[in-house]
């Protein structure tokens, strides 16, 4: 298992008028479950294909525990991919699809046999090792489509492209805990390609955010949620993403219109974007001048503590607001924006702004 | 509620209509006729299944039928695998792959008594480029007085104008195998042959399996290249089926025999098609299923 490195990576496809991927450095630890999340044209599977070789960077370098690999060819990489659908030798068994990969690397037909043998033990496959792979069900084909990604021991990276996009949800689930356990268990490194932030916070140590061809952040699970360093990440991650308000700094403090919002700490005054995630707010009743909102959109999600808790959206002043609450208000009603001020997240031309981590550190 | 009306049947009135006309009314006659002895429209005799036992008798017809098998056998091995090679040896993408697609259908065009024209004049001894080619070598060839001579040249003419179809058929079938297939085979470290048998081999089945059954029952019923490049001859020597048939009816007008003759024909063409199809096709219902992918 190999860390993995990046450096200034940029690629732009023969014929094309821009970069694919812009400037892109990357530092994957040994072991590490690491995911690419963004939407479509984001740029990940391009970056997948220059870690597999299928591709080489226009500019840049790609190293595996400092052996510098960038030109070299896929087979000599010992990398393994997991693709969007299972891709399988229809005619061969799953025993000879395990062992595949070893017999063309001068494996012993027997020594081949009995490590296909003790990785499909590992996924639970050993009943279906003499079955024909066309006769098997999606979720056992991607899953021998994973062991078979799996049986090199010599396995540097193992890249998976959207690997459930083709299972049907009730399964994708129990994959993808079969997936992050053999990961934990062999401590295998991991690249796992997806655009549902579900499956990235679910499945990853830490998680690339990319857009348009470059890293905006990568980072924990966590520290995505918390600390977003850039607007598109505070708006992508979290389900609703989070809120978005335009906010002025002066004298220390943020405003929004004309309502203090706490301290900005030693920011520099001017305009801002202060984002907060649905639960770190209320939208509480209010009358007369002191109410900034109306509640447009209510939607329960459950019962807590024998109240209806959801989501509230309303209309502040034309920007739409969602907060996660204890559902106490309903459509019309007049209220106030009362947000966790400790929690403000101020970005600044798109990124985030020194505080309020420089505070909390 | 539910109400029953017998006027559906007027909707598939055309559809029966048609097939009535097309396929079941001739098929039947050409039946009808196979169990009597016609001398004229008026003077008929019903003689059972005598027909059929004097043609199965026939030497002729059983030396017509194992040409013609010989032949189908010769042309699908050859075609096949040949329109395949072609086939991966192609382009993928560009406008050089369009070229090389058009020159590729070019035979499949030319009508073919023009095919068995052009290959008549290739083959002249005298003024041909191939025959007179070969005969400058040195090497005695004659299609017209040699049956192995016209044989060659018969397969030759036939691999020309019909492994096209084989190519291009192929072609769409490589297309159509999904690029995934390829990187992962790069990534297990496959051999050529490897990528051949288990990734292009498998993906091609659905096109080969339509490639072989056109080419079969085209080769069984093939007529009229052979009757212009060697009238079936020499002697009998390229004598198929469908040209022993129209000399039968056509030329003899034993419209009883040859009735006969053409029901065999037809069952030897189905019953052919139908063993090449479940042989291809057993492997995939051994496993119980289609193939997956």
């Amino acid at each position: 298992m190999a860390e993995v490195r990046l450096r200034s990576v940029r690629h732009r496809y023969p014929g094309a008028a821009i970069d694919t991927l812009r400037e892109l450095s990357l530092d994957i630890a040994a072991g590490e479950a690491h995911a690419l999340l963004g939407g479509s044209g984001a740029g990940k599977t391009t970056l997948v294909n220059l870690l597999s070789g299928l591709l080489v960077p226009s500019a840049g370098s790609v190293t595996f525990d400092g052996r510098d690999v960038t030109g070299l060819a896929p087979r000599d990489r010992h990398v393994a991919q997991v693709f969007q659908f299972p891709v399988l030798y229809q005619s061969m068994t799953v025993a000879e699809i395990l062992a595949f990969p070893l017999r063309n690397r001068g494996w012993r037909r027997a020594a081949a046999r009995a490590r296909a043998v003790e990785i499909a033990e590992r996924l639970r496959l050993t009943p279906l090792l003499g079955s024909r792979a066309r006769a098997l069900t999606l979720f056992q084909k991607q899953l021998v489509a994973i062991g078979r990604a799996l049986v090199r021991p010599d396995i540097a990276l193992v890249l998976l492209d959207e690997p459930l996009t083709a299972v049907e949800p009730a399964t994708k689930w129990r994959l993808r805990l079969a997936i992050r356990s053999i990961q934990r268990e062999l401590g295998a490194t991991m690249v796992y390609v997806t655009h549902d932030q579900t499956e990235a916070l679910t499945f990853a140590d830490r998680i690339s955010v990319m857009h348009d061809g470059v890293i905006l952040q990568t980072d924990t699970p966590e520290a995505l949620y918390e600390r977003p360093d850039h607007e598109h990440v505070a708006h992508f991650i979290g389900s609703p993403g989070m809120n978005l308000l335009e906010a002025t700094v002066a004298e220390g403090s943020f405003w929004l219109g004309a309502d203090p919002l706490g301290s900005a700490g030693d920011l520099e005054g001017g305009p801002c974007t202060l984002g907060f995630r649905p639960e770190w707010a209320v939208l509480a009743p209010a009358d007369g001048d002191a109410a900034d909102a109306t509640v447009t959109a209510i939607r329960v999600l459950g019962v807590e503590l024998h109240r209806p808790v959801g989501i509230v959206t309303a209309d502040l002043g034309g920007r739409e607001v969602r907060t996660r609450q204890i559902i106490d208000v309903a459509p019309g009603d007049r209220v106030k924006l009362r947000p966790d001020t400790s929690r403000l997240v101020a970005f600044r031309n798109g990124r985030r702004l020194g505080w309020p981590e420089d505070d909390r550190a | 509620m539910r109400s029953w009306s017998n006027r559906a049947w007027l909707g598939v009135l055309p559809v029966v209509v048609v097939v009535a006309f097309s396929a079941v009314i001739p098929l039947m006659t050409v039946v009808n006729y196979s169990v009597q002895d016609i001398f004229d429209l008026s003077n008929r005799l019903f003689v059972g299944l005598d027909w059929y036992r004097e043609t199965l008798r026939d030497p002729r017809f059983l030396a017509a039928l194992g040409r013609q098998l010989l032949f189908s056998g010769l042309v699908l091995a050859i075609e096949i695998p040949l329109g395949i090679v072609i086939a991966r040896s192609l382009p993928r993408r560009g406008a050089v792959a369009g070229i090389w697609l058009v020159i590729i259908a070019v035979p499949l065009l030319i009508p073919w008594n023009v095919v068995g024209t052009i290959w008549q004049m290739f083959a002249r001894p005298d003024i041909g480029l191939l025959g007179a080619g070969l005969t400058a070598l040195g090497i005695d060839f004659n299609f017209t007085a040699d049956p192995l001579d016209a044989w060659i040249v018969l397969v030759l003419m036939d691999a020309w104008h019909w492994t096209s179809l084989v190519a291009l058929l192929a072609y769409a079938g490589l297309a159509a195998i999904p690029q995934a297939y390829y990187q992962a085979v790069e990534l297990d470290a496959a051999g050529r042959w490897q990528v051949f048998r288990h990734v292009e081999l498998p993906g091609l089945k659905p096109v080969l399996l339509i490639a072989g059954l056109l080419r079969l029952m085209d080769s069984l019923m093939i007529y009229t290249e052979p009757f212009v490049l060697t009238g079936g001859g020499p002697g009998n020597s390229t004598t198929f089926l469908s040209q022993h048939l129209t000399t039968m009816a056509v030329g003899q007008f034993d419209l009883g025999p040859a009735a006969a003759f053409s029901v065999l024909y037809f069952l030897v063409i189905l019953l052919l098609c139908w063993l090449f199809y479940t042989s291809v096709m057993r492997e995939d219902e051994a496993d119980g299923g289609a193939d997956g992918r």
